[in-house]
């Protein structure tokens, strides 16, 4: 298992990197409004139509797919570093494994959440 | 007649382990000087794997149809899901910022014949596409595209 998270290490890094660059230029105006703003009735939220006509055009749906995929792999990696942090490196080949496991998880109902629309 | 030693005549016939000191975390370590930031900002992995999977939910709410984006809208305004947000996006704003910061750094001088630009090039751009993204996705999350 070491051995093969050392093989991938290229991939999870090139995901973990873009979570934080792309992930944080996607999230600010995501959270701001869906989770703040809209709720705190200070901007109307998007009815279902207007939300269903941005999801489902192709930009709608890459952009979708980012802000789901991304944040998932920049979280698995540095859960990661906390695990080895606080835990120590002997429990790595459980932890790892286990967070990328849910990031994969997340990343493939994520393109599957984006195709259905 | 004494001659002079032989440069092993002492070594013992099996190499002895190299010793070395257990490994021990600073005493700073997690949360005191400059731990403090390097801590929180891999917490922030928490944040960002919950935002994941509440995207997750959005889109998969999107694709269900007008009461599954009705159901997910309400629970949204709930209190706890508000607060939760409300930290999400100090911790957004603190990786941004953070992150930010030592990109320009970590550049390479050269990528093949290109220099890349000087840091603070690097870095104003880099806030530049930050603001820039997040006000057209304010603009259209907020049904601006919509009329």
């Amino acid at each position: 298992m070491k051995h093969l998270l050392l093989k991938l290490e290229p991939l999870i890094w090139l995901l973990f990197g873009q979570g934080i660059l792309l992930g944080t230029l996607l999230l600010t105006g995501w959270v701001l409004i869906l989770g703040i703003a809209a709720p705190l009735g200070i901007v109307a939220p998007l009815d279902f139509e207007q939300a269903h006509a941005l999801a489902s055009s192709f930009i709608g749906r890459v952009v979708l797919a980012g802000v789901i995929v991304l944040p998932l792999w920049k979280g698995a990696h540095h859960m990661r570093h906390v695990s080895i942090d606080m835990g120590g490196a002997e429990r790595d080949t459980v932890v790892a494994p286990l967070l990328y496991a849910v990031a994969l998880f997340g990343s493939v109902a994520g393109v599957i959440a984006v195709i259905r629309i | 007649m004494s001659r002079p030693a032989h440069p092993h005549a002492m070594q013992p016939k099996r190499p002895g382990r190299t010793r070395t000191a257990p490994p021990q975390l600073p005493p700073q370590f997690p949360m005191s000087g400059r731990y403090r930031a390097y801590t929180l900002f891999d917490w922030t992995g928490l944040i960002y794997l919950l935002l994941g999977f509440m995207a997750l939910e959005i889109v998969w709410a999107v694709g269900s149809g007008p009461a599954a984006w009705a159901a997910i809208t309400a629970r949204f305004e709930n209190p706890v899901y508000i607060a939760f947000h409300i930290l999400a996006f100090v911790s957004v704003i603190f990786v941004g910022v953070r992150f930010f910061r030592f990109f320009p750094k970590s550049q390479p001088p050269r990528i093949g014949p290109v220099k890349p630009p000087p840091q603070p090039v690097i870095l104003a751009g880099l806030y530049a596409a930050w603001i820039g993204v997040t006000a057209v996705f304010a603009f259209i999350l907020s049904g601006g595209l919509s009329g």
